[in-house]
């Protein structure tokens, strides 16, 4: 049997979640200002998102402002409630085999795609093994145990393992493994599929438009397979790419919603004063981040651990905080995401840089590793490579540079625009620090794994193992980790993975980030769980 | 007959011109480190080396730079403008979407500021020193000076947030479902924003060289001698000065026509509007080749086409010159 409680409260459990339910419980959750007012019927939702999306082939491309559009048209097996744990979606129930090695999933019966086309196991077989397991960019993580899928019936979906992935079930929802339709792609090249920017899913929208430069519009689904739902006509995705003009948008009432701090934090505390808007730091409980500081161990002095140590004592975390994310986020205890705590996967019973006198220990390791300070005061000097993404990490790469010139390290920053930073960085690998923001997916496997395995030191690809962390010890526990199926053994050896780094320091953690939406007052139930802006809109109304 | 067979000839000469821009555009991108298959995977967070070989197989950045060429001209030759990946989209459709709202700002912006610089130089110029040419002197100056992005976002506070009078950005009311007269009146209603912020800067410098031209013309011999002969200052001034001061600001014109095409990334991205500059922006950040290239290849056609218009132009208003 499954040992995860969590898992094993959810796989005994069938189709309970009926939507009248959900829609009830999660009003009373969050959303306080509906109190007893009852969801209207139509109405068109504005939402801004950032940057445009280049494309909508969510299947192929995991770029962070693609789902708030395509979850909409794209959902998964399941979807999660806010303690994260797996709900029915469009698989009503499902069964983790003894050995773990299979997931026997029941389908939903009476889904429609959007074309007509009826929902069945051959399109969850067709979507893991030959969309996502060949084309999604982190298939070779979440999927790499997946052999293939088996189909009894046309309900039953059966995914065979090659050894066990307790992870999966937390990367099943539309965001990460979406659901695509067998007869739009069969038999035509996947990545040429017309669907690509005309997506074609089971959700509660249908893709209407896409005006370049402009907007996507979005139409209800009148078969989405949720009675009644979803409540509003349309959902309007627009591309502003000014920040101030983004802000002005929300201000005017011509915009309704900006997710995933579409809105600069700069601008925050004016929006708060405003009597129409909100904000929100719910519905990105499934979205840990941390803002990092790559050390190349090639280059010396970084290779030694007492150096990066230094560097990782020298910094006030939360002068970033402050100056740089305007207050929103935490300053990073370690290589994990805070926000694993729900899940119990976070431990801040680590290694601490964040000391008193951490000023003077930063010296003393530097005076120890034989660095003594130069005519100038300085001791070696070193580039950081500026992260390209937006104007607030240049104002970081500045406040670094000032706080490692306090212990002897002279700083160059260098700007490139996003091509030659990330050829520079992970390709030519001629860089001493680097400042990237990580995502951390859904399950310590993702942010872990990429990052600081040696099998993970992959030329050219981009945001993996770069610092050339190589620890064999700490990749047993990572690889056993990932195969355990025990909830609380796993919890075990992750706790034990966050101390070895924290005390080898290969990267430097700074700021665990808090992304805010803003949004309408008369905009309701937009923020229905821990996926928040990237999952479907289908219970959100407008009041008119 | 003669004028067909200058036309031809001029035309025909532009062929190698155009021609050798093309291969400098293709060598001059090439130079630019990274590539599209770098920034695609770095926008996902996350790829393998199988993914990204596979991309760059896909955009055909695994041929050599010859092939990779000879393929290019080969498509030019055949009046296709490529395929653009990263957009999933062919490059000519991604362009044509957005030559019509590049067209309308940058036409209504450039017009407005040439008829009216034009207009007010005169009256400057012919009041001079008076209340109307120090106005309009002081106008032009500050106009001059304003940053664009910053007057568009003054009038976004003023006229959006403040009055409530016009939207802030956009093309159109997204959704609203006009058709007709009242899509007309809601896309003019967006477009004076940013027509606005783009025009006065354009006004100010016709203004002032205007003002200038004509002063210089009216002290010129000529001026004197009709005046000689009894004609009216009116007629002086329409018949003879208008028409001599208005070559250099043709000249102008023309060089700055050339950029209409581009748009202005600035004021494209403070109204949100989606014109040409910011597709070509975003080209280059991504290292989308065959977009930027498409786009670099029809800002060359079209100053060519606006260089011969010009020269046409001169003809008409000085017959001393000759085709």
């Amino acid at each position: 049997m499954v040992h995860d409680p969590r898992l094993n409260k959810i796989s005994r459990r069938t189709a309970l979640a009926l939507p009248l339910g959900l829609v009830a419980s999660s009003s009373t959750i969050f959303n306080n200002l509906a109190k007893a007012d009852q969801p209207v019927r139509g109405g068109t939702m504005v939402m801004i998102v950032q940057p445009e999306p280049s494309t909508l082939a969510h299947y192929a491309v995991t770029a962070g402002n693609i789902p708030p559009i395509a979850t909409q048209i794209y959902e998964g097996l399941v979807t999660y409630d806010w303690d994260q744990n797996p709900q029915p979606n469009l698989a009503t129930s499902w069964e983790i085999a003894p050995d773990g090695k299979s997931i026997t999933f029941k389908l939903r019966e009476g889904v429609v795609f959007h074309n007509g086309k009826p929902f069945t196991s051959a399109d969850v077989q067709f979507s893991f093994m030959e969309i996502l397991k060949k084309y999604h960019p982190i298939a070779p993580l979440l999927l790499a145990e997946l052999t293939g899928v088996d189909t009894p019936d046309e309900k039953t979906a059966v995914l065979l393992l090659a050894n066990p992935a307790p992870y999966l079930m937390k990367g099943l929802a539309g965001r990460d493994l979406p659901i695509m339709c067998k007869s739009v792609f069969e038999g035509t090249q996947i990545l040429q599929n017309p669907s690509a920017n005309k997506p074609i899913g089971t959700g509660p929208f249908k893709f209407g438009q896409w005006d370049r430069g402009q907007f996507v519009r979005l139409d209800r689904n009148e078969k989405y397979w949720k009675p009644g739902l979803p409540y509003l006509d349309h959902i309007i995705a627009r591309f502003i790419p000014d920040a101030a003009t983004r802000s002005a948008a929300l201000e005017t009432g011509e915009a309704h919603f900006a997710g995933y701090s579409a809105v600069n934090y700069a601008d925050l505390a004016r929006m708060k004063t405003n009597p129409t808007l909100d904000t929100t730091m719910k519905g990105y409980e499934m979205t840990p981040a941390l803002s990092v500081l790559e050390l190349n161990a090639k280059h010396a002095p970084l290779d030694k651990k007492e150096v990066r140590q230094a560097i990782a004592y020298a910094i006030d975390r939360n002068v970033i905080l402050r100056d740089v994310m305007y207050g929103y986020g935490k300053p990073a205890t370690g290589p994990l995401s805070s926000l694993f705590k729900t899940v119990g996967f976070y431990t801040d019973d680590v290694h601490k840089y964040d000391v008193p006198d951490r000023l003077d220990i930063a010296n003393r390791l530097l005076d120890g590793a034989g660095l003594p300070r130069g005519a100038n005061g300085m001791r070696f000097g070193m580039h950081l490579e500026v992260n390209s993404f937006g104007e607030q990490w240049l104002r970081q790469a500045e406040y670094l540079k000032q706080a490692l010139a306090i212990v002897g390290i002279d700083l160059t920053l260098r700007s490139e625009d996003t091509a030659t930073w990330l050829r520079r960085v992970y390709t030519e690998y001629d860089y001493d620090i680097n400042e990237p923001f990580l995502s951390q997916g859904v399950d310590p496997v993702y942010g872990l794994n990429k990052q600081y395995l040696a099998s993970q030191i992959r030329k050219g690809v981009t945001f993996v193992n770069d610092s050339f962390y190589a620890n064999p010890e700490f990749d047993g526990i990572l690889n056993e980790a990932m195969r355990e199926q025990d909830h609380d053994k796993r919890a075990v050896l992750y706790k034990k993975a966050q101390q070895i780094l924290a005390e080898d320091c290969p990267l430097v953690w700074l700021i665990d980030v808090q992304y805010v939406s803003v949004f309408n007052r008369k905009l309701h139930d937009h923020t229905t769980g821990p996926l928040g802006t990237q999952q479907a809109f289908e219970r959100a109304w407008l009041e008119t | 007959m003669r004028f067909a067979r200058y036309m031809g000839y001029r035309l025909v000469t532009a062929l190698p011109v155009i021609f050798g821009i093309i291969v400098l555009n293709f060598l001059l991108i090439h130079l630019a480190p990274g590539d599209a298959a770098s920034v695609l995977a770095g926008e996902s967070g996350a790829a393998t080396p199988e993914y990204m070989d596979a991309l760059r197989h896909k955009f055909g950045l695994d041929q050599s730079l010859g092939m990779q060429f000879l393929t290019y001209l080969s498509n030019m030759a055949h009046f296709n403008l490529g395929y653009s990946y990263r957009n999933d989209a062919d490059v000519s459709g991604l362009i044509l979407e957005r030559l019509g709202p590049t067209s309308l700002l940058m036409l209504t912006a450039f017009g407005t500021a040439v008829v009216l610089g034009i207009i007010l130089g005169l009256v400057a110029a012919t009041g001079r020193n008076s209340w109307r040419d120090n106005i309009i002197s002081l106008v032009s100056l500050v106009a001059y000076a304003t940053p664009g992005f910053w007057l568009g976002l003054m009038m976004i506070v003023i006229f959006s947030i403040g009055l409530g009078w016009l939207p802030t950005s956009g093309f159109d009311t997204v959704g609203a479902g006009h058709e007709g007269w009242a899509e007309v009146k809601d896309v003019a209603r967006h477009l004076v924003m940013p027509a606005v912020s783009l025009a006065l800067f354009y006004l100010a410098l016709y203004a002032r060289l205007m003002r200038a031209s004509v002063l210089e013309q009216t002290g010129m011999d000529y001026v004197t001698t009709a005046r000689a002969k009894g004609q009216t200052e009116r007629r002086i001034m329409t018949g003879h000065v208008l028409r001599n001061a208005l070559l250099p600001i043709v000249t102008i014109a023309g060089v700055q026509a050339g950029n209409l095409i581009g748009g202005s990334i600035v004021v494209e991205t403070v109204f949100g509007w989606p014109g040409i500059g910011t597709l070509a922006f975003n080209a280059l950040q991504s290292r989308d080749l065959n977009l930027l290239l498409a786009i670099f290849f029809m800002s060359a056609c079209l100053i060519v086409v606006i260089n011969l218009a010009v020269d046409v132009i001169y003809v008409m208003l000085d017959p001393r010159m000759e085709i």
